[in-house]
């Protein structure tokens, strides 16, 4: 039952190619009482090896959903189209069982709750011990010693009395340290990590993604990086791609899109952001209103209803994701020319007003408040 | 988990102490032992009634009859009998009734938890399938049927198969009158009259049992560290019962451990139907004879049995759940 050995077809080595993982037109639904919630409506990227690719967008906009459709973990009445590409083989079209042999092994996951993520009633070093042996023909007690010598990786101090530990004697950081040991302990190609710090307090959160970089660097993996938190995709990833109601709306470099966003809802994301590194004080600008149900979408832009540009052709036709003015740059919206070098405020306004503090009572500039 | 066990064990004594006080006040109050013998025809002599009070201790103050009983206990004496011409003796009797009826309750409770736990994984792996409907309507049929009735049912049809087809079923009795030499032949007797009794008592608490680890599974396969146990490309047998399994056994075997007391209370009426000299037909005997202390002898092992379920329940737990440690 353990250790299943990786026989006979061996997936075939990515090294020669230019991407390891390609995702093509992916489309997930969900049929629902209330009718079908399209939740990936037509998600196409590539990774590159060692490569990081965040993946942002508010909750429900289908990041999540995207990735467990790449590892095959969906729920089973979650209709999937389109192809995962992994070296020659479609992921989407294998059985249980085929999928299994990549799981782990060539592609690994971590998700965002580190306090339920393990197994209460095994310790931790068996787990990992157990995701080394799924794939590896080795002794129990080599795979711990393995265990031991990822658990040091990753960070956790005495690794050697820790790895006899039961998942709830760790701490929260801890423990996603240890799916972090697990993710890596086959070394994957590439690792897809789901909000892997949402659930952190924001000290740990700077930890566990340092633990992440190390994993990363000493596997040679690309990285998959699911977050809302943009300050999270600043510091790691190489490019980003922002999803809104189940589609991208944006990808470029990261440069591209914090400093060039060709999207109005990626401009909206920034001015939402607190940033430090601009001097001076200046109220945040958020985005009013609420992602639209993925039921029944109507058609045309989806951001449409909250976009301060929004103009008669965005209700009526969805835009595509299309070149913008810098190259391997694209942006869904019919008027991505015209944000060329506006600032966030530009275009959203704060919420609140806070001239009722002493020092801003002269502030008779303030902005009313919009409802 | 020893200090934990003993101080439990330590625990039951004031536990014990308190629950026979109340039986004993209960029994001593709900009638007189000597009605059937007033009523007698032709009417017993006074003398006779008197030397049952005396023997009974009838004559003496309820707290100092139970002094005497306790007291009497702790020697092995359950006290005196009115049945048997008040030659019975309590404690070997119910010992005798005990290995009968706990043939019966053991053969049950190992089927019952065997076809939970197969029928609850498979309805919940295979939720909303035709199987899981099967097994829910089947359980939810169980479950309702009263265990008197189901029984009866059984015991019928088992008759009518033996006279129209010539099956061999036991239908009467924990084992027959006559029965051919050699220890063999007792253990294949035994057996054949367990049949019948068994499936009613093992259908009905199978009932609860496979709800219960359906819902347990069903919870534990949608939990995050199943999916990453999956995502560590386990193979699909390996998830299941490594797992799911393993976790949602420990909510499920703590509640078959304590519904193992409940299992008492179906034991005496399936005793009953299929005619068993076991515990059940002790305590109706008992009643009937207005033996009360025979009754409070039944009892008091109905409360140390319901003691060391819970016990039980609370071990396994911690042996099942190592986020759970008593000390």
């Amino acid at each position: 039952m353990s250790g299943e050995l990786v026989d006979g077809v061996v997936p075939p080595s990515v090294s020669n190619r230019a991407n390891v993982l390609e995702v093509e037109n992916l489309r997930v639904d969900f049929p629902t009482d209330d009718g079908l919630v399209r939740a990936v409506r037509g998600l196409s990227y590539t990774l590159a090896p060692r490569e990081v690719l965040g993946i942002v967008g508010e909750s429900g906009s289908g990041k999540s959903v995207a990735s467990l459709a790449v590892m095959g973990l969906l729920p089973k009445n979650a209709r999937v189209s389109g192809q995962v590409r992994f070296g020659d083989e479609n992921l989407l079209g294998l059985s249980e069982s085929a999928l299994a042999r990549y799981r782990g092994e060539h592609i690994a996951m971590i998700f965002q709750d580190p306090m339920t993520s393990l197994n209460p009633v095994y310790t931790v070093g068996w787990q990992i011990a157990e995701a080394i042996r799924a794939h590896r023909n080795v002794s129990q007690r080599a795979a711990l010693e393995k265990a031991v010598e990822l658990l040091r990786l990753v960070g956790i101090p005495q690794a050697a009395d820790r790895v006899h530990n039961y998942p709830h004697e760790f701490s929260g950081g801890m423990r996603q340290r240890a799916v972090i040991a697990c993710a890596i302990a086959n070394d994957p190609d590439v690792i897809i990590a789901d909000e892997p710090t949402t659930a952190l307090d924001v000290t740990v959160q700077a930890q566990v993604l340092e633990s992440l970089r190390i994993a990363r660097e000493r596997t040679g993996a690309a990285m998959i990086l699911i977050t809302h938190d943009l300050g999270v995709v600043a510091g790691q990833a190489d490019r980003v791609l922002v999803m809104y109601a189940g589609k991208p709306v944006e990808v470029g470099t990261a440069d591209d899109v914090f400093y060039r966003p060709r999207m109005p809802y990626t401009l909206g994301l920034l001015g939402s952001l607190p940033r430090l590194d601009v001097g001076g004080r200046r109220r945040l600008t958020p985005i009013q209103g609420s992602p639209p149900s993925l039921i029944n979408l109507p058609p045309g832009c989806p951001f449409a209803p909250r976009c301060p540009m929004r103009q008669p052709i965005c209700q009526q036709e969805e835009p595509e994701l299309r070149p913008t003015d810098h190259p391997g740059h694209l942006a869904a919206c019919h008027f991505s020319d015209s944000l060329v070098g506006v600032a966030p405020s530009d275009l959203f306004r704060p919420t609140a007003r806070d001239d009722v503090l002493p020092e801003d009572a002269g502030d008779s500039a303030a902005p009313e408040v919009t409802a | 988990m020893l200090a934990y066990t003993i101080r439990r064990l330590l625990v039951a004594i004031p536990l014990l102490i308190v629950s026979t006080f109340v039986v004993f006040l209960l029994v001593t109050f709900s009638g007189d032992p000597l009605a059937n013998l007033r009523t007698k025809q032709p009417p017993p002599s006074p003398q006779v009634i008197a030397n049952y009070r005396h023997m009974l201790r009838l004559d003496q103050p309820v707290l100092v009859r139970y002094w005497h009983w306790v007291t009497g206990l702790l020697h092995g004496d359950f006290g005196p009998s009115v049945q048997g011409g008040g030659t019975l003796d309590i404690g070997h009797a119910l010992f005798q009734r005990i290995l009968v009826s706990l043939r019966l309750v053991i053969a049950a409770i190992i089927i019952a938890m065997i076809l939970a736990v197969i029928v609850g994984t498979i309805s919940a792996v295979r939720q909303y399938s035709i199987a899981d409907y099967v097994f829910t309507f089947t359980g939810f049929l169980f479950l309702s049927l009263p265990v008197f009735w189901f029984a009866l049912l059984l015991k019928e049809g088992a008759i009518w198969l033996n006279n129209h087809i010539g099956t061999g079923f036991k239908t009467l009795g924990e084992s027959s009158p006559i029965v051919g030499p050699g220890f063999g032949s007792h253990l294949v007797d035994a057996l054949e009259h367990l049949v019948l009794p068994t499936i009613t008592l093992a259908l009905t608490a199978y009932a609860a049992w496979s709800r219960f680890n359906r819902s347990s599974m069903l919870e534990v396969l949608g939990s995050d560290y199943v999916r990453l146990a999956r995502a560590k490309g386990l193979s699909r047998s390996r998830v299941l019962i490594r797992h799911a399994l393993r976790t949602a056994l420990i909510p499920f075997v703590t509640v078959t451990a304590l519904d193992i007391a409940a299992l008492l209370s179906q034991t005496i009426i399936t005793e009953t139907v299929f005619q068993w000299r076991g515990m059940g037909d002790f305590l109706f005997t008992a009643i009937r004879a207005l033996d009360v202390y025979a009754v409070l002898a039944w009892l008091l092992f109905a409360a140390i049995i319901v003691i060391v379920a819970n016990l039980i329940a609370d071990l396994l737990y911690a042996v099942l759940d190592p986020r759970i440690r008593y000390d």
